[in-house]
Formats: C-alpha cells, sequence, structure tokens
C-alpha cells in the first residue's frame, strides 16, 4: 500500500496518458493524423477548472463532491466534442501532414487564447482547484472506470458497422466512398469522439494537478501523444494504451533506478540528471527502427489468442 | 399511340474530362439498356477508366451530363452513385488490404445497413441482429466466388485472381442495380478467362444486373458483350453489337487491326 501511495500520482498519470493516446487514436481509426488532443484536453480542463472554482466551489473546508467531477467531466466530454466538430469541419478539408499542422495550429490558438483571457487566468493560470480525494491515489475511482468505459467503447467500434466505416476510410478512402460510405461526415465523427475523450480526460486531470494553466496541453504534448500511439502501435486500440502506459512509466522508473543505491555514482548522477531523458529518446528511436508498426499489431494479438486457444486455425491461417 | 420507352439504365450525353491541356474524355454519349453486358474497348490512353470514373462520380466531368434510369445524377459524389445502386471494382484493385476477406465484403453492405453509434457500441439487440445478418449475407457472396473457406484471411495476401473474384464480392455485396467492372480478366490465366465469360453472365441472370465491362483481351469481350463502345484518344468511335463493331473501318484501323 505504501508503494501505491508513493507511485499513486505516476499510476494515475499512466492512466491519463493511456487515455490522451486513445483519443488520438479515434481520429486516426478514421485515417485523420490529428494533433488536436492536447488542445481539447486544455480546452476540458479549463471548463472544469472554471466551474469548480466558481460554479460549484464548496463552503471553506469542505470537501468537493465526486459527483461533481463527473458532471464536470461529461460537461467538458459533450463541450469538446462539439467543439470538435465545428474544427473538423474545415481542418478535414486536409489531409495527411497538412492536417497534422492545421491541428498544432488550433493547439497553438488555444493556448495564446488561454494565455489572454481573463477567465482562464492568463499567464498564472486557475490554481486551487478543489480536491474531492484526499490522496492523489483517490483519482483512480475516476481514472479507472473512464478508461474501462473508453477501452470497451473504442474495441467495440473496431467491430460495428461505424468503425468499419472508419477501418475502410482510413484503408482506402476512394474505395470506401466507391462503397457508398459517405466518408465526410465519418471523419468529423471520429474527430470528435477523440475530441470528447481527451476533453473528459482533461476535466480530470485539472482536479488531478490542481492548477491549470496554458502550459497544459501544448505543442511538445502533441508530439509526445503521437510517441505514445506509433511507438505502442496504430493498428489496433490496444497499441496506444500499451504506449501511453509504458512510455510515462519508462522516463520515472529511469529516474526511480537511480534511487536504489546499487549504481555507480557517475551512472546515478546520469540517472537523476538529464540522462533517463536521454535514455528515454534513445529508446523511442531504436523502437521505431526495430517495430515499424508499433509494439502491438493486429498478428500479435492474433498470434497470442490462437496461442492459447486453438493451435491447429494457427497453421492454416497462417498461410499467404 | 405505343408506350415510350423506358429511359436507359445508364445514359452519358456529350460526357467530357478535360486534365489540363489532355481531353482524357471527348463528348461522349451512349445509352445502356436494362440487363445489357455493355463492353468497352480501345487502346491503351484511350479514356476507359476515366470513363469509368466519370460515371461512378469518382471524377467530376467537364462537361456533359450523365443520367441514371431518366433522373440526372451529373456531379453526384461517388457515396451517392454508390448508394443508386452503382457499384465497381478498379483495374489495380483497391481491396482493403488489411482487412480480412469477410471484413471487405462486410464493409460493402454498409448502405444497406442502419446501426448508429451507440446501438452498435452498445450492442442493442437490432444492431446484433443487423451484424449478423451482415455477416451471413457476406459468407454467401464469399461462397459465389468461392473464396468461403478463407473468409478470415487477409485479402492483400490472397493470389491476383482472388483478389479480383473478391473485389467482384464486395461490389456485390451493394446489390447493386448496375455493375462496371473495370478490366475484370486482367492477370487471369486462360482458363479463369473462360470461367469469367460464364460467371458474369450468371451474375447478370442472378441479380438481374446491368453490366458495363472494361477489357483488353478481344475474343473474351466479343464472346460475352451485347453491345460494345470503342474509345480512341477519348472519343467514342463505334458502337454497336460485336459482329457491327468487329466490321467497322474506323475499329480495325484504330485497334483490332494491330491485334490480327
Amino acid at each position: 500500500m505504501a508503494l501505491l501511495q508513493a507511485y499513486g500520482f505516476l499510476i494515475v498519470l499512466m492512466v491519463i496518458n493511456a487515455l490522451l493516446a486513445l483519443s488520438l487514436y479515434l481520429p486516426l481509426m478514421s485515417g485523420q493524423l490529428s494533433l488536436a488532443s492536447p488542445g481539447f484536453y486544455a480546452f476540458g480542463g479549463y471548463i472544469a477548472a472554471i466551474l469548480s472554482t466558481r460554479v460549484f466551489a464548496p463552503a471553506d473546508g469542505e470537501p468537493y463532491a465526486v459527483g461533481l467531477v463527473v458532471l464536470e467531466m461529461l460537461i467538458a466530454g459533450v463541450a469538446s466534442g462539439a467543439l470538435g466538430v465545428l474544427v473538423a469541419i474545415p481542418a478535414l478539408r486536409l489531409s495527411g501532414i497538412y492536417l497534422a499542422l492545421a491541428t498544432i495550429a488550433f493547439v497553438e490558438i488555444l493556448r495564446v487564447v488561454s494565455l489572454n483571457l481573463p477567465i482562464t487566468g492568463q499567464a498564472v493560470g486557475i490554481f486551487g482547484i478543489p480536491q474531492p480525494f484526499g490522496s492523489q491515489l483517490g483519482y483512480l475511482l475516476l481514472a479507472i472506470p473512464l478508461f474501462l468505459l473508453a477501452v470497451v467503447f473504442v474495441a467495440r467500434l473496431e467491430r460495428v458497422r461505424i468503425g468499419r466505416a472508419f477501418t475502410a476510410i482510413r484503408a482506402d478512402e476512394l474505395a470506401a466512398s466507391a462503397m457508398g460510405i459517405a466518408t465526410g461526415p465519418y471523419k468529423v465523427l471520429a474527430f470528435a469522439l477523440g475530441a470528447a475523450l481527451a476533453g473528459t480526460t482533461g476535466a480530470l486531470a485539472a482536479h488531478f494537478v490542481n492548477t491549470w494553466n496554458a502550459r497544459q496541453g501544448t505543442f511538445d504534448a502533441s508530439i509526445l501523444y503521437l510517441a505514445f500511439v506509433l511507438i505502442g502501435g496504430s493498428r489496433t486500440f490496444v497499441g496506444p494504451v500499451v504506449g501511453g502506459l509504458v512510455l510515462t512509466a519508462v522516463p520515472e522508473l529511469l529516474r526511480g533506478s537511480a534511487q536504489v543505491g546499487a549504481l555507480p555514482a557517475w551512472l546515478e548522477g546520469f540517472l537523476s540528471g538529464g540522462g533517463r531523458l536521454i535514455i528515454f529518446g534513445v529508446l523511442l528511436a531504436v523502437g521505431t527502427v526495430f517495430f515499424p508498426q508499433g509494439l502491438v499489431t493486429p498478428e500479435l494479438l492474433a498470434r497470442l489468442r490462437r496461442g492459447r486457444s486453438r493451435p491447429e486455425v494457427a497453421v492454416a491461417e497462417a498461410q499467404p | 399511340m405505343t408506350a415510350p420507352p423506358a429511359a436507359p439504365t445508364l445514359e452519358v450525353r456529350g460526357l467530357t474530362r478535360r486534365f489540363g491541356g489532355l481531353v482524357a474524355v471527348d463528348d461522349v454519349s451512349f445509352a445502356v439498356q436494362e440487363g445489357e453486358i455493355f463492353g468497352l474497348i480501345g487502346p491503351n490512353g484511350a479514356g476507359k477508366t476515366t470513363l469509368f470514373n466519370l460515371v461512378t462520380g469518382l471524377t467530376p466531368p467537364s462537361a456533359g451530363a450523365l443520367l441514371h434510369r431518366g433522373d440526372d445524377i451529373t456531379g453526384s459524389p461517388p457515396h451517392v452513385v454508390a448508394q443508386r445502386g452503382i457499384a465497381r471494382t478498379f483495374q489495380n484493385i483497391r481491396l482493403f488490404t488489411n482487412l480480412s476477406a469477410l471484413g471487405n465484403v462486410m464493409i460493402g453492405r454498409h448502405i444497406h445497413t442502419r446501426s448508429g453509434l451507440l446501438p452498435g457500441v452498445l450492442g442493442f439487440p437490432s444492431s446484433r441482429a443487423e451484424e449478423e445478418a451482415v455477416r451471413e449475407r457476406a459468407l454467401e457472396l464469399l461462397d459465389l466466388v468461392g473464396l468461403r473457406d478463407r473468409a478470415q484471411v487477409r485479402a492483400g495476401s490472397f493470389p491476383y485472381g482472388d483478389q479480383r473474384r473478391l473485389e467482384i464480392a464486395r461490389a456485390l455485396a451493394l446489390e447493386p442495380r448496375v455493375l462496371l467492372l473495370d478490366e475484370p480478366a486482367a492477370g487471369l490465366n486462360t482458363n479463369e478467362k473462360a470461367g469469367l465469360s460464364r460467371f458474369v453472365r450468371e451474375l447478370r441472370d442472378r441479380f438481374d444486373l446491368t453490366v458495363l465491362l472494361i477489357e483488353h483481351h478481344v475474343p473474351l469481350v466479343m464472346g460475352l458483350c451485347d453491345r460494345i463502345a470503342v474509345l480512341e484518344f477519348g472519343r467514342l468511335i463505334a458502337v454497336g453489337d460485336p459482329a457491327a463493331v468487329r466490321s467497322d473501318p474506323a475499329v480495325v484501323e484504330a485497334y483490332l487491326g494491330e491485334e490480327t
């Protein structure tokens, strides 16, 4: 339990980052490379921060009701989804790297706006966001259910009609339209779903980190979430989940290993200084070289499933 | 007074497409009647595939009109054309290569299914029933093209001929009234080519289809098609039944002459 308490912050952060990786994966399901997740994450966070400090603000000394956080998450999710639709309609006229650039611009616009608006606290941000839990580990009570919901949602989505339309558009947009799929609305839907998930996560994160300012949701975060998806694997939802969890943990574990005391002094210094980030960067680069499809691929999952149940089918299906 | 003849299934009027200075399809007009197998031939670069792209909405025309059963559908986007019951295959095969054969055909059922986001994700009974029906129908179509036993195999790993058949199964999943086949015999061996003629006729009869097909292999076209249109440099130089087209001097000079 002491260990859980010590690592409470990290565990919640891992789940939050896995959620954000999923939010980037959703538009990608329909082939749209969007880096807008940090923008919607920041947007959702501001909604929660403003609601909880101004509208639902508890009397002095009173704890903040968990139900209100859930309500904020819902509001933030719906608002971010709606903003996602508004952004998607013009942005999805672009595709590939140009869409990625446009979504980075969107993140940057939101950042500059929140730096200047009084309601978002300008450069100072919003601080003293009320806490519903006694410890940071308590946030798992909200983070884990949201994570499970998101995972089940995306897993189901991949197997039903709408998800198939996404998959078809990603595989070959032209062939998809020749199959009668109205590609435009489906791309907007995928984009908005990602936005809603990022916004919901942001609302939770605002309480979790206690202060919210324009340093939340920046270009750096765009690239980090993209790394989660690419290193984890971009062809099944399991990839971003694994990527988000593992890549959040690795730098902290490297930091932790420096404190064990069994390492030579120079290595300890290296790890607790900038060295662990250098190692992290090298791992990312090596990962992309040896796992160009990401750590988790649909083929890997199929192999794992077959290994457990029907080995005789494996032979038949492995044939080209 | 006699009743006016029914509107042709598909009619193109003065259809033109320019790419910069190149006129890929130049003022082409013809009508395809219900139930016909209509061939489109011509030398490489004659504009056959561009014409298919115009008919299916993938490329908007520069001029001219496209009518489906008398309705003007000029400039309709591809998904609207597909929803009207006009399905196609592609010359360079455009399967969803990472999906299974079954997955490919199931996507073809899109326009005949309704499941929304939440009913699908939450697994409502109506949605589950629809999903089951889609799977069953897709398996039937795979059976029809002889690929049912490999339903779960990745489409991209199929041999060329099987990919062509899978693409036809996927197009049939749309329950089209008009089927456009872009070089269905390309890459098939002699045996498969012979089978293809039989197969296309069978499909026409079984599904009440009107078939348009582009084909390079002249004996196959002559034996299979009710009527044939010949394109050269984007212009229509002849249209008629196989015998008439075969003896047309312009056609012989432009195309057939080189073959014999």
